[in-house]
């Protein structure tokens, strides 16, 4: 059979492609579909039989659980900080970065460092730092006020995760936004500046709206990845004290392998939480794919 | 040219992934952390060829690997000389996080071990699966102490073998209590003394470790389990009924509110290990703790003198009581396909002769008849209390009251929830637990 050289070429691409689909479909979809399952049910993780009760514990996770409610609220408050922030600061690093005659390469080095190392040994290093060295720093010079109970106190454990966070994952925002100004065109900036535009307005004016593609990407990766935080959180403060940094992923752990081991309900809010970052990063993509072509 | 080329590409990578899943399914089954397949023992003697046995056995010990390597080496070779039987025995050790997460798909899927360890108060969970079998008849079974016995029945049947058994109330330096006059309370008035008169000496009276949620329920496991004991003693089979509040046992925060008032400073940012160095190093004098915690706390100070005392909960000196509990526990699935053999290894954990060096390396408690050995003192001080009687057996509360019970515990502490607050959602919490274990 003489294949046409269309279809041989769709059969190789398809070849290349083929593990690294099939480790996705095993390792992500599978399980995905076993969650849908499972969360139709009321297993718990270990007996052999377990019952169907359909969407009831759909209705208990968002009706009957005020853990779940509490969870979710946290969880908004710190994807709002971080995506305004994370963005915020990786374009400002960006900026910075492209305005170095020298070192830039060295700079993007280390400022992307921090994204390469597991969210959990940073957050076993900054841990430290929080408990062990700003306290002895506070004793020993004269910034007092360092010296706080930056995990245990619920007034400071949602800065430290944030710190932790955005220290992590800003080095990647950073070079997305980096590669993104290098496609405006030098024309266009010299244009401006012949028009009397200062620094600011021209990058307000002409810089940011070429980079408008990088933005939405940057405030996706944010909202996607802010949602499903869980690293940070259970390294730094494991959702403590009580449940005072609770995030929806820590919830959904600890309801299936902790506490009752409730697998099924468990599974049911790891849906909700799918479709609420589902929909929302829908609703940005949406918005922002239609300025961007405006623009 | 370039077609050869790509087909070879594409078999080479296939053949990878074909050999990378096939040594990934062998490395899931055979390595865990910690885990080690000991040899079978070559039988020179051209005699009957002895049969070969292959026991799979789970256990949680990590820290214990070599020990129980070597007590397993004994009963091969015990069971070459007295059955002709070349026993190979796979043990797994996984650290003790992983290890129920391990265990339980293990058992969901099919795969379980000959034997594993659980967790004591696990109990109920895994025999309403159906994955324990009745041991009652065993003589190693037989041969345990009464009290640690019925830590282990359920249902009328003995379903466990008991490893470590503990008695603990709280944990106190010696040292600090010898220099100040001090003798362990027996009421809350004279446990206030002891505060006053430590604090005076500026010692911290409590270590407080709130980081890691199980410390602080160790309080609530003390404080409910005396008042439950000697005032409500069917508090928990009224609770299992909707029929009690947390509201009846309100009492037990006598004590906790001593506790957290008087205790060391920025608790949640002290975990277990740093707890024991600071309880070591002499920054507190009391902890409310168990004798687990001895390794840890002697490694940091091998001098340290560890005393354990019951805990007052009440003006009442019948109130203070020590807790017996056992963790622990070995059990034998009914799956397995070796029951003779991985039976006789459960009997050997018991053995006359060989038992009791074992529990002494290992540091465990004396649970049975056949353990003649030198107890430390600071269990020789527990048990003081329970050859008086002052002691119950700790209480049975389901998993997720337990974990509710921490968390809230830490919130307690955090000022963000209140007494009434706590009494409330440990009475949902309970409901909830009885819910979810009823519906299957």
């Amino acid at each position: 059979m003489r294949l046409t050289k269309n279809v041989k070429q769709v059969i190789i691409l398809l070849a290349f492609v083929f593990p690294a689909i099939l480790f996705y479909f095993v390792f992500v979809l599978a399980p995905t579909f076993g969650g849908v399952w499972y969360s139709l049910t009321n297993w718990n993780g270990l007996n052999p039989t377990y019952n169907l009760v359909g969407f009831s514990n759909y209705i208990e996770a968002l009706t009957d659980d005020p853990y779940f409610l509490d969870s979710i609220w946290f969880t908004l408050k710190y994807v709002i900080f971080m995506v305004v922030l994370a963005n915020f600061i990786a374009i400002l690093l960006a900026v910075l970065i492209e305005t170095q005659k020298r070192g830039k390469v060295w700079f993007r080095t280390i400022f992307f460092m921090p994204n390469m190392i597991s969210l959990i040994i940073g957050g076993f290093m900054w841990m430290f730092i929080f408990t062990k060295v700003l306290p002895y720093i506070a004793e020993n010079t004269i910034f007092h006020f360092l010296d706080q109970s930056w995990i245990g106190d619920t007034r400071f454990s949602f800065y430290t995760i944030l710190i932790l966070s955005l220290w992590s994952g800003v080095g990647y925002l950073m070079v997305i936004y980096i590669a993104a100004l290098q496609g405006v065109p030098q024309q266009m900036k010299e244009a401006a500046a012949i028009d009397g535009a200062n620094g600011i307005q021209t990058f307000l004016n002409v810089t940011l709206p070429m980079i408008y593609p990088a933005l939405t990407i940057g405030l996706f990766v944010t909202l996607n990845n802010s949602f499903k935080v869980f690293e940070a959180v259970y390294a730094l403060t494991g959702g403590g004290p009580g449940r005072a940094t609770q995030v929806i992923a820590l919830n959904i752990y600890e309801e299936a392998f902790m506490m009752s081991s409730r697998y099924g309900y468990a599974s049911a809010k790891a849906m909700i939480l799918f479709m609420i970052v589902f929909i929302v990063t829908l609703i940005q993509l949406w918005i922002m794919k239609r300025r961007e072509v405006e623009a | 040219m370039k077609k050869a080329l790509n087909l070879g590409i594409i078999f080479v990578m296939l053949v990878v992934l074909a050999t990378a899943c096939g040594s990934n399914n062998n490395i899931n089954v055979t390595e865990t952390t910690g885990e080690k397949n000991t040899p079978a023992a070559t039988p020179d003697a051209p005699a009957a060829e002895p049969q070969k046995v292959e026991l799979k056995v789970f256990m949680s010990y990590p820290q214990y690997k070599d020990v129980f390597e070597a007590y397993f080496e004994q009963f091969k070779a015990k069971q070459l000389a007295e059955n002709n039987m070349d026993v190979t025995i796979n043990v797994e050790m996984p650290n003790s996080d992983q290890a129920k997460q391990i265990l339980d798909t293990r058992l969901a899927t099919n795969d379980a071990p000959d034997l594993f360890t659980i967790h004591a108060n696990d109990l109920p969970k895994y025999y309403n699966a159906g994955y324990l079998s009745d041991l009652s008849d065993q003589a190693a079974i037989n041969s345990l102490f009464e009290p640690v016995k019925n830590t282990v029945t359920y249902d009328g049947k003995v379903v466990l073998l008991p490893f470590e058994s503990s008695t603990w109330g709280y944990l106190y330096n010696k040292k600090i209590f010898a220099d100040n006059g001090l003798t362990p309370p027996n009421t809350l008035d004279e446990m206030n003394v002891v505060v006053e008169k430590l604090k005076a000496a500026n010692i911290a009276p409590f270590q407080l470790a709130f980081q890691e949620s199980w410390v602080p329920q160790l309080m609530t496991a003390q404080a409910l389990g005396s008042i439950v004991s000697s005032k409500n003693p069917d508090w928990i089979t009224k609770m299992t009924a909707g029929e009690a509040s947390y509201n009846d046992v309100a009492a037990i925060f006598d004590i906790i509110d001593l506790i957290n008032a008087n205790g060391t400073a920025k608790p949640f940012e002290v975990g277990n290990e740093a707890g024991a160095a600071d309880f070591a190093n002499g920054k507190s004098a009391m902890w409310v703790q168990g004798p687990w915690n001895a390794d840890a706390i002697l490694k940091v100070n091998p001098n340290f003198e560890i005393g354990v005392a019951a805990l007052p909960v009440s003006n009442d000196p019948k109130d203070t009581m020590i807790n017996l509990s056992t963790s622990t526990s070995l059990a034998l699935s009914p799956t397995s396909k070796n029951k003779e053999v991985a039976l006789d290894l459960l009997n050997y954990i018991l053995d006359e002769q060989d038992s009791s060096a074992l529990f002494e390396e290992l540091k465990f408690n004396p649970i049975s008849t056949v353990h003649n050995f030198e107890v430390k003192p600071w269990v020789k001080e527990s048990s003081a209390y329970v050859a008086d009687g002052q002691a119950y057996q700790d209480l049975s509360l389901p998993n997720g009251v337990t974990d509710e019970q921490a968390k809230l515990l830490q919130g307690y502490y955090a000022k963000s929830v209140t007494k009434e607050q706590f009494i409330e959602t440990m009475d949902k919490a309970w409901a909830a637990a009885v819910k979810a274990t009823a519906g299957n």
